[in-house]
């Protein structure tokens, strides 16, 4: 489902033609995967951004909760932000660690003109004005914080922007607490109120955010095939054949910052309206590393890929990881889909499931035998897995420190079935993975705030690594200086 | 590989779907059936607090009390509460996120948390419309309770009280002619600060504000800055393992001056400067005999513990108690139910040594402070304030 | 004057806290080009390696060894354990990545540091783990100069960061292994022709640049006493600051970044204001980076053609 469908002919901007041409050789699925891929790339790329636009519509029918509305819209946030990181990071190739910043901005200057913060009665700007007026005044600020851009290259300009970033949240939480509230933040945020409608159900900000990131991305797209558009990529891959074809490149580099800035203020204020209030841990470095996350999961340089990768990210890390019960399927569904994947032929995968279980069933018979304390705990997993799991894994009484032990020796032997050949491999397989369950039943799920933090880290070790360009990223020939 | 990839994203989306629609079923089916079983009294608290993040030590020591006092209420009372926990990392948004989530889950029925006076304000709106009642064992603000969130609680008092009558006692009893105030910049100390400054203005005392991010842990050249005639640093922090290694940094640097700490300073076995003072919402509950118990099951099960945990065990006892209220009289343990007879909570005896009353607002009615001196082992001695 | 001698002590202790941990990670950038955002989380683990040896022998008040040979242990056992994680994570989840474009091992870098944080949350739980330094060795021994002090932690922290850093740069200088790594920092693909053995000298990278983490949480142990699984978020940031203000892959740049931020903090805190101090440091490290963008002592990079 990618935006970005190949040109007709010749290599892209970006990808030389070796890469190129390796793209459109692509091996071509064999069933009906392969059909769906071929009319996905027909169909170019409105049709699919109006379809995915038309099922995020439809999505909230479906009886969502005020939980998952609020993910929901905690995720298109994010989707807005990555998107708008998309321009810097993946089109101009500037590494910009003090996006985040971009987006308190815009959340502040909202803020400030649509609260009773400033004078007597505080200024309530109509939202009409005040969003526009915002993002001009960000983007403003993005051509200053762009500005070193001009001289500094690669780690350099990243430092830069993460001096931002940081020196942002400092600010808002030290200077002028009279004004910007301190770490207590800004509360009492207006509301928005476009076209005579006010915003102020979860729901209808849902619809406003897809809007919004539909007519975002849409825009973007067009943005992305202009002349600016290709410049950007021109810069990223080399700025200096890039200024000797006359491509301004300072003044390229500094439109990439003020767009960016700009969908990160818009970002901003539609947060801040939503949230009603403001506070500076919320454009703290958490939030930048989702947005990154997202971005590069999904494939940076790619819009869809932006999108998707940051709505992956969040509704697995603000959505499924909260709940223990889901976190449980995420966790099993994750070891056997990778199983399915990784393990060929068939045979193989299923000797070692089979070997699992049968492990599974004889340490249980044999530590129920030798104390009846050994198997007392039962699993901490509840419905479904907790009933297909009862007289399979070992659960003592007291299983923290076991737990504890079985979690280091599980981090030792995956680390290990990377090392060691394909036989011993298939020999390792069944103990970790009777280990894994048998860690997270007496750990993990016990724990379930910190497990998701675990498990988010591992995701993002364990996908980049499975898909080092991203999930809707080419590969790219990448020059290193 | 491309094939696999596309398998692999195609079966987690799905899952991710079955998933939350499975979430959503089971939350709004039990909407009906989840107060039917009037014999076993069952409900669920949900528990919001920064269980990861910089400030982990706070929330899960809070975490922790909540359990024990949910274990321990389960079995006097008969009731079936089960914890579901919540992770806010100290952040509004993440708060928000968290309280979406319990306010749609409809077992729960009300919530102990969240920790600071800024995810208050972020939470307060959504959890008075769902009608969630939620007692915090941390949030002080003085502007949380003006009656603006009709389902918020607290068992400590807000720092409007506690921050004026610290200072009173400073001026009166160790006579400053100047003195530090440190604020951690957050939002509890900010508060502190700013309600005990002007009282120390007042009595012509020579004050220097400064201020340090909660995430140091070097103090060295903040000690530097106290000078001979500096005779108080005071430190309204929420760490108290910062407040030690700022104490040893006095003593490296040979500076006579005294700490005056509060709440989060509690903490003996981590903060031990000899000569301090602790103000605290809480007594010390090791030397209570009632709460030895409670203090040693703690011990032993999560070791040491400071000031955090005990008040959240309180707010959690008053939940437990008011859903058990409920089911005694016959009634489902609804929302609405477990509001009022929260309201109702009328406790002579708590584990933090005071009674337990709610005015209107939600805070407590005479709320109590404890001071203390630290002797040279590094015992907290209760002092008459 | 007294209080200018104070700070400038201070300052130069974290400095060189400081610089450690930013050496390691320059070291890595060096051969790698890796920004590895978990190495403030190898200074996290060992810290904690030196708690656990302190409380193996009996805890801070009554310890069964003598405490130099408790300090040797302390470090060796920290080089040697974070030293080893270090190459596990190396090999582990950066080398399937190494020919990928430059930002996917940054995805995967704060994986680790999540994944780090959050196991040793799990395993060694949330409350705070004190040293308790001042216990085996007195606060008040060192040197007392006037009103300044500089006492016996603040003096092993900075011999022995000096010590290690003229070390290093001996090493990757006058050393077969160093001009290994220089190769490979160079150029990988030619070394490799060369044959040097890139792996091997990838690895032995990360073996030292994760070490010196180690001995670095060790030395944060002893002079901030406290320890918990948060601390290397903000360790691994003064580590990147320090290594690109000095110039990033310069080794006597990242000791000199990291003096610089240290003094700079200490100095600002103290004449200035503290509750600005970060914000001013920010802004002092924007000024350098504006005059010298390729940091204080890198070389500025050759624009390919």
């Amino acid at each position: 489902m990618s935006l970005d469908s190949p040109p007709p002919a010749g290599p892209r901007v970006g990808s030389d033609e070796w890469v190129a041409r390796q793209a459109h050789r692509r091996e071509y699925l064999p069933s009906w995967l392969g059909s769906l891929e071929r009319a996905s790339e027909r169909a170019g790329w409105w049709p699919k951004l109006a379809a995915a636009a038309a099922a995020a519509a439809v999505l909230p029918l479906f009886g969502l909760g005020q939980f998952q509305l609020q993910v929901g819209i905690d995720a298109l946030v994010i989707a807005l932000l990555a998107v708008g990181l998309n321009i810097v990071v993946g089109w101009a190739g500037l590494l910009d660690l003090g996006y985040v910043a971009f987006f308190g901005c815009g959340a502040y200057g909202y803020a400030l003109v649509s609260s009773g913060q400033i004078g007597a009665n505080g200024i309530h700007l109509p939202s009409y004005l005040s969003i526009p007026l915002v993002m001009a005044a960000v983007a403003g600020l993005g051509l200053l914080v762009g500005w070193p851009s001009r001289r500094l290259i690669g780690d350099y300009l990243a430092i830069i922007t993460l001096f931002f970033g940081e020196a942002f949240v400092e600010f808002t939480n030290n200077v002028a607490p009279s004004v910007l509230g301190g770490p207590n933040g800004i509360v009492g945020v207006d509301a928005i109120r476009l076209f005579g409608y006010t915003f102020t159900t979860n729901k209808s900000y849902y619809y406003l955010l897809v809007i919004v990131l539909v007519v975002t991305m849409g825009v973007l797209r067009l943005l992305d095939t202009s002349r600016t558009g290709r410049a950007w990529r021109a810069v990223r891959e080399d700025p200096l054949a890039a200024a000797s074809m006359t491509i301004p490149v300072n003044r390229v580099k500094l439109m990439a910052f003020a767009f960016g800035a700009a969908v990160a203020a818009l970002a901003g204020t539609l947060f801040a309206a939503q949230q009603i209030s403001v506070f500076p841990t919320d454009f703290d470095t958490p939030i930048l590393i989702l947005v990154y996350a997202g971005l590069i999961l999904g494939g940076a340089g790619s819009i869809a890929g932006a999108c998707t990768g940051a709505l992956v990210v969040m509704v697995v890390y603000d959505g499924l990881l909260r709940s223990p019960t889901e976190s449980g399927y995420l966790f099993y569904g994750l070891i056997l889909l990778t199983l399915l994947a990784k393990l060929r032929p068939w045979r193989r995968l299923a000797l070692v499931l089979a070997a699992t279980v049968a492990l599974g069933y004889a340490i249980h018979a044999i530590a129920a035998a030798v104390s009846d304390s050994a198997v007392a705990g039962g699993p901490h997993s509840a419905g479904l897995i907790a009933g297909a799991l009862r007289d399979w894994v070992v659960v003592p009484a007291s299983a923290t420190v076991a737990g504890n032990w079985g979690f280091v020796a599980l981090v030792c032997l995956l680390v290990a079935l990377v090392q060691v050949s394909s036989q011993w491999r298939t020999i390792l397989l069944p103990p970790t993975l009777y280990l894994a369950s048998f860690v997270w039943e007496t750990r993990l799920a016990a724990e379930p705030a910190i497990t998701r933090q675990l498990m988010i880290g591992a995701i993002l070790i364990v996908m980049m690594n499975a898909r080092p360009q991203g999930l809707f990223g080419s590969r790219r020939v990448e020059a290193l200086t | 590989m491309k094939g696999t990839v596309v398998i692999a994203a195609t079966a987690l989306g799905a899952l991710a779907l079955a998933a939350c629609s499975s979430s959503g079923s089971s939350s709004s089916a039990s909407g009906g059936g989840g107060g039917s079983s009037t014999q076993a009294c069952v409900a669920s608290i949900g528990m919001e607090g920064p269980l990861t993040g910089p400030v982990a030590n706070l929330g899960q020591e809070q975490l922790h009390f909540a359990q024990l006092a949910v274990s321990q209420d389960n079995t006097a009372n008969k009731t079936k509460i089960s914890i579901v926990q919540g992770d806010t990392q100290l952040n509004p948004a993440q708060a928000t996120t968290v309280t979406q989530q319990f306010t749609s889950n409809s077992k729960i029925v009300a919530v102990a948390g969240p920790a600071g006076s800024q995810e208050v304000e972020a939470v307060g709106p959504l959890m008075a419309r769902a009608g969630l009642p939620f007692i915090t064992g941390s949030a002080t603000a003085a502007a949380l309770t003006t009656g603006k969130y009709p389902t918020f609680f607290r068992v400590v008092s807000k720092d409007s009280v506690q921050g004026p009558q610290d200072a009173k006692y400073i001026i009166d009893n160790l006579h400053p002619k100047a003195l530090m105030i440190v604020d951690d910049q957050e939002s509890y100390s900010t508060g502190l600060v700013a309600a005990m400054t002007p009282v120390f203005q007042a009595a012509g005392i020579k004050v220097d504000h400064e201020s340090v991010s909660q995430k140091l842990t070097d103090f060295s050249s903040l000690v530097a800055k106290v000078t001979p005639s500096t005779s108080v640093v005071v430190l309204p922090w929420q760490v108290a393992a910062n407040a030690q290694q700022f104490g040893r940094n006095l003593a490296q640097q040979h500076k006579k001056a005294v700490i005056f700490g509060t709440d989060g300073l509690f903490s003996p076995g981590t903060f031990s400067i000899n000569g301090s003072y602790v103000s605290s919402f809480g007594p010390d509950i090791t030397a209570i005999a009632s709460d030895s118990a409670i203090a040693a099951q703690a011990k032993a099960k999560y070791g040491a513990f400071g000031t955090f945990g005990p008040p959240v065990f309180a707010a959690t006892h008053v939940i437990d108690e008011a859903i058990a209220s409920v089911c005694k009289a016959g009634q489902t343990p609804s929302r609405a139910n477990v509001l009022a007879a929260i309201k109702k909570t009328d406790e002579p005896d708590s584990i933090l040594g005071q009674p337990i009353k709610f005015d209107a607002h939600g805070d407590l009615v005479n709320g109590k402070f404890f001071l203390f001196k630290i002797d040279s082992a590094g015992k907290y001695q209760l002092t008459p304030g | 004057m007294a209080f200018f001698f104070q700070e400038l002590v201070n300052g130069l202790t974290t400095g060189a806290l400081y610089a450690l941990v930013a050496l390691g990670f320059s070291m890595v950038y060096g051969v790698l080009k890796l920004l590895n955002f978990a190495h403030g989380d190898l200074y996290m683990v060992g810290a904690y390696v030196g708690f656990f040896v302190i409380q193996w022998f009996g805890g801070a008040t009554s310890l069964s060894i003598p405490v130099p040979l408790l300090l040797v242990i302390m470090f060796a056992l920290a080089a040697g354990l974070v030293g080893g994680l270090g190459v596990a994570i190396e090999r582990f989840a950066y080398r399937p990545l190494r020919d990928a474009p430059r930002i996917a091992p940054l995805i995967t870098a704060i994986g680790i540091s999540f994944f780090l944080e959050s196991a040793a949350l799990l395993l060694f739980g949330a409350q705070y783990r004190v040293y308790n330094t001042p216990d085996f060795i007195n606060a008040h021994s060192g040197i007392t100069i006037g009103s300044v002090t500089i006492n016996s932690v603040q003096i092993l922290v900075l011999v022995m960061g000096l010590i290690l850093m003229v070390g290093l740069q001996q090493l990757v200088n006058w050393t077969k292994l160093g001009r290994q790594m220089r190769a490979v920092a160079a150029d990988r693909e030619a070394a490799e022709m060369l044959g040097v053995n890139v792996n091997f000298t990838i690895a032995l990278t990360f073996f030292l640049g994760s070490a010196l983490a180690g001995v670095a949480g060790v030395m944060a142990g002893l002079l901030f006493n406290q320890v918990t699984s948060t601390i290397g978020f903000i360790a691994g940031l003064k580590a990147f600051t320090a290594a690109v203000v000095g110039g990033i892959g310069s080794i006597p740049g990242a000791m000199l970044g990291g003096l610089l931020i240290g003094l700079a903090e200490s100095f600002v805190t103290g004449y200035l204001s503290s509750t600005y101090s970060n914000l001013l440091v920010f802004g002092l490290l924007i000024a350098v980076m504006l005059v010298r963008p390729s940091g204080l002592l890198g070389q500025a990079q050759l624009q390919k053609v």
